[in-house]
């Protein structure tokens, strides 16, 4: 027993040796996750999990007190589809959102610009700027509600005054032109961050390159299409696609001003959903109009990287 | 190196704990421990009702020593969404006050009421609230408060327009709003936006021998009383006779304007003196009607009951304190001193008396008898009137009022 001994340590000698560098090896692929892993933990617990509970609900039955009742599969999906409503108001969503972001966009190209140009009171005019992006949207939508109002609206007081109309008008309450003031106020809030992207983007391109542009004899539109807008790209990628999400499931300015009515006729995806969920007493409907929404948005940012990404290969 | 390791570590550590922390502050809060402590989830009516809730429960405490209410109030636009995170999470409060609960009879979350308060206070309830408080055959719920509803007219206007009376029949209220509107203001307001379309159409409906069942309790919503109905309120719409786009217009909008002297007639309720015409500060004069019928019958009037309910918990633990606390509330002049405060009609054979003292109440208090109410027994009463709020006013704009029934009757009969 006793001269085994030794023999066991001189076999597992070189274990010892070979250990410590497997554990190193470990340890250092390992090493990493320290770094990641809060990051993956706030990951997996803000942004999957809500995701996997949504996709859960939208595949149960729930009374309408809240209750649990068990497994539907795909009933709530096909009530969803069901509802002669849907299709226009997806509708009405991808047209709200390519609306109010394509104006957005736009505009800001403009806003940047100025931002960015040297006058007397710049700064001013970039705390200015700012103003509606500090406020809440909730406020914001509610002022332009009551500025709205048939009765005692800012808007038709300044039109009648005017002599544009001869009656207040009730914006709000019909569909076409409610939809437009609400794009109007969508654009307005989301202008004050799109348009600081835009001028963030606008201080990093070099002066060298005008300098060469302006050597070379190129226009003002010349340089803006062929150097400014091109160097933009990377701003005005990210700017497009924060507003699509932001604009896609953008509540407050719409159930604050128009409820998505009368009936469904300004309604957008989520204001539905929420109609599902608290007037139709629908709590898994409204799950898989969530889903669907989910899916939506992915897709239109995956549609949208792709042709930008496509544009980029082309050059 | 070392340090920003230790850093991240660190970080890392803290978002783990806050997370998982907070995750059992919230689940642990709602268990009361030992039976006494309960928590009470009020609606708020009005800025006078935490002050009430505050004064009561400290009332209540001091005479009851070991026991404890948690007061949360919830705004009426938050309830719904709030009540239905409670039910879903499980951590739903021990007393609420809401305007439904069939649904939670039928879902087993609540106590018979029977369960809850003193037999005295039981018999105390009038009849005609505890057949709207039952489930199937059970009374489940606690009346709280109660409203009716009365046609309500400027009296300066009708004069001006030489109206003699207030208007009895439908045809009544058409020339009355002919004459309002010649002497340059709105006739009739009509509230058929999403606040409370379901009210405002079945005032009208209930006078033309409609309702939302038939005799036997099924739905029957796109009955041809109720069609009839729309019909006439959209007749009115389109002559021009009501405040443009009735279908947006919610019930705060209107009286807002009958406040003001802009319009002829509206249907109120009790709380509309104190909450509208008071704080407009224009002295109208106005009077109070029954509510017109078709063709000048016995007027109904519209009754509504908010109610208490009591959820089911920790097998029972919590009856006893819920029960020292509600016998305590439904002393006479605990309720009494509710109802004055927020204007709104008793529930109790106690109360009724100490309210009728007031003319303008009294009224209302009178008319309670000949009251009909939602179907809120049935369950699926809260997505039918929900499919109505959101649809209902689209039938007197450019909607055709059977096809805009014939869907809400479709949604009542899938919800049950």
């Amino acid at each position: 027993m006793h001269d085994v001994k030794p023999g066991v340590r001189d076999l597992g000698a070189p274990a010892p040796r070979s250990r410590p560098s497997a554990a190193r090896r470990a340890g250092r692929a390992l090493a990493p996750l320290l770094w990641l892993g809060p990051a993956l933990v706030l990951i997996a617990v803000v942004v999957l999990w809500p995701v996997v509970e949504m996709v859960r609900t939208s595949l149960l039955k729930i009374s309408s007190s809240g209750v649990t009742l068990g497994s539907t599969g795909s009933r709530n999906y096909l009530d969803l589809f069901d509802e002669t409503d849907l299709i226009p108001v997806v509708l009405r969503t991808l047209l709200w959102v390519a609306g109010v972001v394509a104006i957005t966009m736009v505009l800001s190209l403009a806003l940047g610009q100025l931002l960015n140009a040297r006058f007397p009171g710049r700064r001013l005019v970039r705390w200015t700027v700012i103003v509606p992006w500090a406020a809440s949207v909730l406020m914001t939508a509610l002022v332009w509600k009551w500025m709205l109002d048939n009765y005692s609206g800012l808007v038709n007081r300044l039109l009648l005054d005017l002599h544009v109309i001869d009656h207040p008008v009730n914006w709000l309450a019909h569909p076409d032109q409610a939809m437009l003031w609400m794009m109007w106020v969508a654009v307005f809030v989301s202008l004050p961050f799109t348009s600081f992207v835009i001028l963030a983007g606008l201080q990093t391109i070099p002066g060298e390159v005008y300098e060469a542009a302006r050597v070379d004899g190129a226009g003002t539109l010349r340089t803006y299409f062929g150097i400014t807008l091109p160097l933009l790209r990377p701003s005005v990628l990210i700017a497009s696609i924060v507003n699509v999400i932001n604009v896609f499931n953008s509540f407050p300015i719409i159930w604050t001003m128009t409820q998505g009515g009368p009936g469904h006729a300004t309604d957008t995806t989520t204001t539905f959903m929420y109609k599902i969920a608290f007037f139709d007493q629908n709590v898994g409907e409204s799950a898989a109009m969530a889903v669907v929404n989910f899916v939506l948005i992915l897709v239109m940012v995956l549609l949208y990287l792709r042709a930008s990404r496509w544009r980029e290969e082309i050059r | 190196m070392k340090r920003h390791l230790m850093g991240a570590i660190a970080a890392g550590l803290t978002v783990a704990l806050s997370v998982s922390g907070c995750g059992k502050g919230s689940s642990s809060k709602g268990d009361g421990s030992d039976g006494k402590t309960i928590k009470f989830v009020a609606a708020i009516y009005s800025d006078n009702t935490e002050p009430y809730w505050q004064a009561l429960i400290k009332d209540f405490e001091a005479k009851n020593a070991g026991y404890k209410v948690q007061l949360e109030m919830v705004d009426w636009a938050q309830m719904d969404a709030k009540v239905k995170t409670y039910v879903q999470t499980k951590q739903v409060p021990d007393l609420l006050n809401y305007n439904a609960f069939s649904d939670f009879a039928r879902d087993g979350l609540i106590y018979k009421a029977s369960e809850v308060v003193s037999p005295q206070v039981l018999s105390d309830f009038s009849p005609t609230f505890v057949d709207q408080a039952k489930y199937s055959g059970e009374q489940y719920a606690l009346p709280f408060i109660s409203s009716a509803r009365l046609l309500f007219y400027n009296k300066a206007l009708f004069k001006k327009a030489g109206i003699a009376d207030p208007p009895k029949t439908w045809a009544d209220v058409k020339t009355d709003a002919e004459k309002v509107k010649k002497s340059g203001q709105i006739g009739y307001g009509l509230p058929l936006g999403p606040e409370e379309a379901q009210a405002e159409f079945y005032s009208w409906a209930m006078n033309n021998g409609g309702d939302w069942v038939d005799g036997s309790g099924k739905w029957a919503i796109n009955q041809p009383a109720n069609i009839e109905t729309l019909a006439f309120l959209k007749d009115l719409n389109k002559s021009g006779l009501t405040q443009p786009n009735p279908e947006t217009t919610d019930r705060k909008t209107v009286f807002n304007q009958f406040a003001q002297g802009k319009i002829g007639m509206s249907i109120g309720g009790p709380f509309t003196k104190a909450s509208f015409i008071d704080p407009a500060k224009k002295n109208i004069d106005f009077g109070v009607a029954p509510l017109p019928t078709k063709a000048g019958g016995d007027p109904s009037t519209l009754g509504v009951m908010d109610v208490l309910a009591s959820f089911k918990k920790d097998g029972g633990k919590n009856k006893e304190a819920v029960t020292k606390f509600l016998d305590f509330f439904y002393q006479k002049d605990n309720t009494a001193k509710f109802l004055t405060k927020e204007g709104f009609l008793p529930v109790t054979k106690s109360a009724n008396d100490l309210l009728s003292a007031d003319p303008y109440m009294k009224q209302f208090v009178d008319a309670l008898p000949t009251s009909k109410f939602a179907p809120t027994g049935n369950p699926a009463w809260t997505a039918v009137a929900g499919a109505v709020k959101q649809s209902l006013g689209t039938s007197v704009a450019d909607g055709d009022p059977k096809k805009v029934l014939d869907e809400i009757q479709k949604t009542a009969e899938k919800s049950g």
